[in-house]
């Protein structure tokens, strides 16, 4: 076998560049798909172990009502590594200790044990379920199969496949252009497993360079990608910083991943191959041939004769050209659709948030646990340099009863709010039970507030925004409002949501259409309520049901810069001297983050996309280098009847605009549809897409795969039209 | 009238030690209509000078004249057009195009050339080559011998000046062999197509009108074939 390798393989790998570069592409990209998804995998399953012990602590186990002794025996226990009080969840009678494992993996068969050994039932003890099954502990009890695992698995085992059915034909390519000489071997004695192992061997000289190669790379892509995802995603609230972490057993697994992939790729053709008895692979031809009529009418018409003979080549070269077309497609696809989705989704964000609540906020100051009785600092903010405008303000939610003969003709008119709503208004005796969202408004903010719907300022009364939205005559993207109630009800009776009994009789003060301008989406079918804070101390009492934030709008200059909302934050921030339940959101910067998020979810997934058609384009530039040994003698025919160059030239033009082509003709209407689809779902006005379709990336990506393909052909196709191909008529057993 | 003058053409491949002279000075004519068989041993230059005849490749030296035009320095275009429109070419592995189909592979000349077939002409081709039930076949749907006639009614489908057939039967049995020379003939005689045969078999150049014996590169005997 060793000389059959010295002999016959190496000299056969350093004479045929061509597919040795073909192969060694392939499994490196291989590798560095599968390095790249392992890495990931394993710092994102990191990041979510860091993010949960911030968010909730890193406690595996938690007992509750054990007293201060009980602690030393829970420390006793062999597999405990510690055990500590919880200061906040304890109380003077009920002590809480958070206990840590040696080994995670039995958790759930200690924790009885210790409570069982404090004389406590077991509900006294609980677990950090979240945590440990990210630790793929779970608890026996919990018939849910673990889906982390089971999720990476499958994600990896289609990749496999997927790279599988990709490169495979990169062997195939190789091996089936020496069929004529395992052939010969064959006949003079080589055994079937010989050649097999031969195969194999040379397939294994050729991969362990690039799979060592691609899974270092596959590991720098993904410490590059989470550098790139921490840049993208700096401004996010809560988020901490990802760092790169990487552990042998990772690359261990990555590293067996892809000799596997290989390998079954490699056995696939080598297997198929060994099966052909001598006089087969004697006969045997690495000419294009086809095995059935083909009726290539389109080309044949569009080009004439170049056309269908290119057509019949193409159609004899799809085995090879297998896996460019899977790739340059899929990734053609798959980065107009992104592309597509990622404007959707902008021109979404930007119709329900940036452009909607443009004016509505500039600043943003979210006090969390705060009642907005307790907040002093109104008119001090109110009176920073650069601020038009502040408002203070908490949600809180009641109830009303509206009857029937309350209900505004145009609702009526439509069929009465059963017509309209989606059940979300109760039906009871000749009257309609409506949710009630309470916005509660620091006085001053209100006043203004009436003064602008040019009403007396008052602050003992509510103001109703009283429209519902005709859901049928308009759809939730342009939505049209209508009167929900007719204006003449002098006072409205607002119930608390939990007990209906306890309600408070309100002055209606103006029933209007114009909400107050804040960053606040209101539930479609109620009946929103402005009140003034003093109105609420007074009701808070029976109505209750705020919630814990309270929440400061803020509008700085007209037209303020970033720089300028900066500098206001600032000055805000020091106002209300920073405290842990604070959160500021800058208008302008969010929008910022928001491109800058988007942009960087396109960079990593386009150059997933790029990846892709890089493998397809490997393959196509390996087929065409190999075109003097694979076309040569189809030319020779072509000489032979008064081909002419040109003529020759056209045929290869025309197989080129076909493999760059088919991806755009199959990516067209697919995306089309997709978009379509997406537009429908979404509401959305087609032109208005249209006006921000991604044309121009998705034209340079085309253009890009179009002149690479065009590069292999032209370098390919000129060796072979370069060459003498009299040579070949020359030896007539070539022919 | 004279269809082929070859004025003292030679052909040299290689240089220095390593030269070889597959043609040295061959001066020959062919009248239209003629059958000649170009008969030698291996190494002759029988194949040189048929690819020189067929435009595929170039004399070192000399003039070859076909119906009047000077193929000797042609462009690789020229070249092209004059063999699609002027020579026919059968070889003994019939060269037929495998991914078109018989009718397709007989057309060809003319479809390179944009050229409207003469259905009538082409009946009369694939009828009396018996293929004419073989025209939506691919090639390698095809015995050895369905694919040389195939080759043949492709050779004749331009009306070319010459026919030029390199060893046309070297890979069929007898009975294929006789059928194809036999059709070689008719067509010579039915359409008074000029043919040149080359072949190493002495009985299959016996059914020409013309011998012509080439040994290392030059004319040793030009004589009269039994069908004369």
């Amino acid at each position: 076998m060793c000389i059959m390798w010295k002999d016959f393989s190496a000299g056969f790998i350093k004479k045929n560049k061509a597919s040795s570069i073909s192969i060694v592409t392939a499994a490196f990209i291989s590798a560095l798909f599968l390095s790249l998804i392992c890495s990931l995998f394993y710092n994102f399953w990191i990041y979510e172990i860091e993010q949960i012990t911030i968010d909730e602590g890193s406690w595996q186990g938690r007992i509750s009502g054990i007293d201060e002794s009980d602690l030393s025996i829970i420390k006793n226990f062999s597999n405990v590594e510690k055990a500590e009080i919880n200061n906040t969840l304890s109380t003077e009678k009920t002590i809480v200790a958070d206990v840590w494992f040696q080994n995670i993996r039995t958790v759930y068969k200690d924790m009885p044990l210790i409570t069982e050994k404090l004389n406590l039932d077991s509900t006294a003890a609980s677990y950090h379920e979240l945590l440990l099954s990210r630790y793929m502990v779970h608890n026996p009890q919990d018939n849910s199969p673990p889906l982390l695992m089971a999720f990476f698995i499958a994600l990896l085992l289609v990749v496999s496949v997927s790279l599988i059915l990709i490169i495979h034909n990169s062997f195939a390519v190789s091996m089936y252009a020496r069929l004529h000489q395992f052939g010969i071997l064959s006949s003079i004695g080589a055994t079937p497993g010989q050649i097999f192992t031969c195969l194999l061997q040379e397939a294994a000289m050729l991969c362990i360079l690039p799979i060592l190669t691609g899974s270092l790379l596959g590991i720098a892509g993904s410490a590059l990608t989470i550098k790139i995802i921490n840049f993208f995603a700096q401004e996010i609230a809560g988020r901490h910083n990802a760092v790169f972490q990487y552990h042998p057993v990772v690359f261990m697994a990555t590293i067996f991943v892809s000799v596997l992939t290989v390998f079954i790729s490699a056995c696939l053709p080598a297997k198929k191959l060994i099966k052909l008895t001598p006089l087969q692979a004697l006969q045997g031809t690495d000419e294009l041939h086809l095995k059935k009529k083909k009726h290539s009418c389109l080309l044949c018409r569009i080009f004439g004769i170049e056309g269908e003979l290119a057509a019949n080549a193409l159609k004899a070269q799809s085995k090879a050209l297998r896996t460019s077309h899977l790739s340059l497609t899929l990734s053609f696809l798959s980065f107009t659709i992104m592309l597509c989705f990622f404007t959707l989704a902008d021109i979404s964000t930007n119709y329900t948030y940036f452009e909607r609540y443009q004016d509505a906020w500039d600043i943003m100051v979210t006090l969390k646990n705060t009642d907005i009785s307790e907040f002093r600092q109104g008119e001090e903010l109110r009176n920073l340099p650069n601020v038009r405008n502040s408002l203070v303000y908490q949600k809180a939610i009641a109830e009303c009863s509206i009857p029937e003969t309350e209900i505004s003709d145009e609702l009526i008119h439509l069929g009465g709010p059963e017509a309209v709503t989606d059940n979300s208004i109760n039906t009871e005796k000749c009257s309609y039970s409506v949710k009630a969202p309470i916005i509660i408004i620091d006085d001053k903010s209100f006043e203004e507030y009436c003064r602008q719907l040019n009403i007396v300022p008052r602050l003992d009364g509510s103001i109703v925004l009283n429209r519902i939205w005709d859901s049928l005559n308009s759809n939730f993207r342009y939505k049209k409002y209508i009167p929900f109630v007719k204006n003449r009800q002098r006072t409205i009776t607002l119930q608390n949501i939990e007990n209906t009994e306890l309600s408070a009789d309100i002055p209606v003060l103006a029933y209007t259409q114009d909400p107050v301008t804040l960053r606040e989406e209101y539930e479609d079918y109620t009946l929103v309520q402005f009140i003034p804070l003093s109105l609420w101390k007074q009701v808070s009492g029976v109505l209750g049901h705020a919630e814990p934030e309270t929440y400061i709008r803020i509008l700085g200059a007209e037209e303020a810069a970033l720089s300028e909302l900066n500098e206001l934050q600032n000055e805000i921030l020091q106002t209300l001297s920073p405290k842990d339940n604070i959160s500021i959101e800058n208008r302008i910067q969010e929008k910022i983050s928001d491109a800058t998020m988007k942009k960087g979810m396109i960079l990593i997934f386009g150059a997933l996309c790029v990846l892709l058609a890089a493998i397809g384009l490997a393959n196509i530039f390996s087929n065409t280098l190999g075109f003097l040994r694979q076309r040569k003698r189809e030319f020779i025919r072509y000489a032979s009847i008064g081909m002419s160059p040109k003529s020759m030239k056209k045929m290869f033009a025309i197989e080129v605009l076909v493999i760059a082509g088919r991806p755009l003709a199959i990516t067209a209407p697919l995306t089309i549809i997709t978009v379509g689809f997406m537009i429908t779902a979404s509401y959305l006005d087609p032109m208005e897409f249209l006006k921000k379709a991604p044309f121009i990336p998705v034209l340079i990506f085309f253009l890009f795969v179009f002149a690479l393909v065009g590069l292999a052909y032209y370098i390919g196709g000129s060796k072979l039209l370069k060459s003498d191909l009299i040579d070949i008529l020359r030896n007539d057993t070539m022919i | 009238m004279e269809i082929l003058k070859c004025d003292c053409i030679g052909k040299v491949y290689g240089s220095g030690a390593n030269q070889v002279r597959a043609l040295d000075k061959v001066n020959l004519s062919v009248e239209k209509g003629e059958f000649v068989a170009i008969i030698g041993a291996s190494g002759s230059g029988k194949s040189t000078l048929l690819h020189i005849l067929g435009s595929v490749e170039k004399p070192t030296k000399g003039k070859v004249l076909v119906d009047g035009i000077d193929i000797s320095s042609m462009s690789r275009t020229q070249a092209a057009i004059f063999r699609r429109r002027k020579v026919g070419l059968v070889y003994q592995f019939y060269n037929l195009i495998p991914t078109l189909t018989i009718q397709k592979n007989i057309l060809m000349p003319l479809l390179l050339d944009k050229k409207k077939v003469n259905q009538e002409y082409f009946e009369q081709i694939v009828n009396s080559l018996g293929i004419s039930d073989k025209l939506d076949f691919l090639p390698s749907q095809l015995s050895g011998g369905q694919q040389q006639r195939a080759a043949i009614a492709r050779a004749l489908i331009y009306r070319p000046a010459l026919l030029l057939a390199d060893e046309p039967t070297g890979n069929l049995d007898q009975k294929n062999s006789k059928e194809i020379i036999d059709m070689l003939k008719l067509s010579n005689r039915n359409l008074n197509q000029t043919i040149l045969l080359i072949t190493h078999d002495e009985k299959i150049a016996l059914e020409a009108d013309r011998i012509i014996t080439l040994e290392d590169g030059k004319i040793i005997s030009d004589r009269r074939g039994r069908c004369v």
